[in-house]
């Protein structure tokens, strides 16, 4: 028994010591300040992942065409992702090292030849340049410029009525709960009951924050939906209750975490903690 | 005096002659200006109008409109510091379809790349598919314009109002957005010295689209006591959609109570915030009830009803009331 806990402790210590080595390790660097023109507001339409855009579809134009042997279409899509490729090379200065323009005419060469061998062989050079950039740069480039940031939201906090930081209101909301939770283990339900009027109020505010940016109901609802209504109504009809029962109460408060606190945090945190390093 | 009786003949003749024409011209223009050959009125048309001119361009004729979609919300739906800050500096997409619209047509429009100052504008509701559209046909020489019936339909509103279109749906009330937020009155669609005289009167809406203030008479408010609970109710009579409404806009009623005990001395309160993006809204005709808890032996509740529209901080009191036990 000795020996069996001792391989796996020692198996488990090589697992956890092997795992850096084979891990890929990723820098998400703020992109450069040059960048930012070519997405709102300095720019009136997100220009860059347009200019992705325009590249991509020409690479795969030259594909589609080859393989429906459209060979004119073929050589108008490599000519124009040769063109593209130059453009955008030119865009971000700090990111001129990317780009390989013999690479894009060796493709473009490649293609004209109207060989779905050949075409395929030279893509490999030209896809290198691409997915090093997209490596090292397009984390970082969906972080700062296609989630929007929380740490410029700002929250009516609906019992001060005041209009504060987002990342304070999550402490507010945070202790109004503590507030719940802790007088409902002491006993104290009367205590518990005030607060969380206090807490649903700011839970349910949330709605209004998340109107901030989500256009639709449904997508609201997945924070703070039907499951809310239900554990708030639960909680209610417990503390209001001569003997509240612990277990209902607990329950409930399971389900406002497993479902908003929950679903709110795994889509958002992550992006947000990248964000708040920069805006620091 | 033979003389004189001549040049008083010219003169009666002449002015027989200008009322006549004017009375075939007006009579042309209003009623029958098709009979009017297109090669004559290309000579009129002006083809910067049919290039999505800005409204001050438009305003050159339609002075009255111009001034009056001026005063509205739509003339700032892009530059209001309100929506400046809230769509965070212009960057949020959502806001942009309906924030500077390109074509107003009955669905979700698309955001445009020119004029963004604008707002929501002339060229926005009236220029649809390359042609000038409203409530009638007329002749209107600088552009011609074509009768479009969804101009006095309330889908038209829905194509940016959306939610508020579907509640107003579901409370089968006849009359239309426009019959509140358009009011019509008989005036003429151009004040250009001389056009005003050719044009007869029509029914124009109001293009400030008038924000119906909540009145009291709005919101019916009962309340009374149930051992150690007290109960309020709302009810939203008057306006067929819910109260406030918004698509993505937040404005509330804030129902603020206060409860106090035989010394007068306030020993709680409760606050309830009816709005939209909160789904807690007043729908057309139905009561809905707040229940709360007493902690402390209450011998009195003030309770009040205040408004704040989504572009101001500020909140006007709807009703207020004391409630004795």
């Amino acid at each position: 028994m000795n020996f069996l806990r001792f391989i796996l402790i020692a198996a488990a210590f090589i697992f956890i010591g092997i795992l850096p080595v084979h891990a890929k390790d990723m820098v998400v660097k703020e992109p450069p300040k040059s960048l930012s023109k070519y997405y709102p507001p300095e720019s009136k339409q997100p220009k860059w992942i347009q200019q992705m855009h325009k590249m991509s579809t020409h690479f795969g134009g030259v594909f589609v065409n080859l393989k429906e042997k459209d060979f004119e279409n073929v050589d108008m899509h490599a000519d124009k992702l040769v063109e593209e490729y130059k453009k955008t090379s030119e865009m971000v200065p700090e990111w001129e090292e990317y780009f390989d323009i013999k690479a894009a005419e060796a493709f473009a060469a490649a293609a004209k030849t109207h060989d779905i061998a050949k075409a395929g062989k030279a893509s490999g050079g030209l896809g290198k340049t691409c997915g090093k950039c997209h490596a090292e740069q397009e984390v970082a480039v969906w972080a700062k410029f296609h989630w929007p940031s929380f740490h410029k939201i700002k929250v009516t906090d609906p019992i001060s009525e005041k209009e504060i930081e987002f990342d304070d209101y999550m402490g507010s909301i945070s202790s109004s709960f503590k507030g719940v939770t802790v007088n409902f283990g002491e006993g104290q339900y009367d205590r518990a009951a005030k607060a969380l009027k206090v807490f649903k109020s700011r839970y349910m505010e949330l709605k209004s924050t998340c109107s901030k940016c989500h256009a639709t109901q449904d997508v609201k609802r997945f924070y703070v939906g039907k499951d809310a209504d239900t554990a708030f109504a639960g909680l209610s009809q417990e503390l209001n209750s001569e003997k509240p029962n612990p277990g209902k109460f607990w329950k409930n408060i399971g389900l406002l975490g497993k479902t908003g606190c929950k679903h709110c945090h795994l889509v958002h945190r992550t992006n947000s903690f990248i964000q708040e390093m920069w805006e620091k | 005096m033979k003389r004189s009786s001549r040049i008083f003949d010219l003169i009666i003749g002449v002015g027989l002659i200008g009322v006549a024409g004017f009375a075939m011209l007006y009579f042309l223009v209003n009623e029958r200006f098709e009979w009017i050959p297109e090669q004559v009125l290309e000579l009129a048309r002006d083809p910067e109008i049919l290039k999505s001119p800005p409204a001050k361009k438009c305003s050159e004729c339609h002075k009255a409109i111009y001034e009056a979609w001026k005063d509205s919300r739509h003339s700032i739906s892009w530059t209001s510091e309100n929506f400046i800050e809230a769509s965070e500096n212009r960057t949020k997409e959502k806001c942009l379809p309906c924030h500077i619209p390109k074509s107003v047509r009955g669905e979700k429009p698309s955001p445009r790349l020119d004029l963004r100052d604008e707002g929501i504008y002339f060229v926005s509701c009236h220029f649809i598919d390359n042609k000038m559209q409203g409530p009638y046909d007329l002749l209107s020489p600088p552009h011609p314009t074509f009768r479009n019936p969804d101009y006095v339909r309330s889908n038209f509103c829905g194509s940016c109002h959306q939610k508020t279109f579907k509640e107003w749906k579901a409370t089968n009330v006849e009359d239309t957005c426009q019959d509140c937020h358009m009011p019509r009155k008989k005036g003429r669609l151009t004040q250009k010295a001389g056009f005003n005289l050719l044009h007869k009167k029509r029914w124009v809406g109001d293009h400030r689209f008038l924000h119906g203030e909540i009145k009291e008479k709005d919101v019916i408010m009962e309340s009374g006591w149930e051992e150690n609970f007290f109960i309020i109710s709302l009810k939203n009579q008057t306006i067929p959609h819910s109260v406030p409404t918004a698509d993505n806009g937040d404005p509330r009623l804030y129902l603020y109570i206060k409860f106090f005990n035989e010394a007068g001395e306030e020993v709680d309160n409760a606050k309830e915030i009816i709005a939209p993006q909160q789904e807690t809204a007043l729908p057309y005709n139905k009561k809905i009830q707040y229940r709360y808890r007493l902690f402390d032996k209450i011998f009195k509740a003030e309770v009040e009803l205040k408004y704040q529209p989504a572009w101001s901080k500020e909140k006007t009191t709807v009703r207020a009331e004391t409630v004795r036990r």
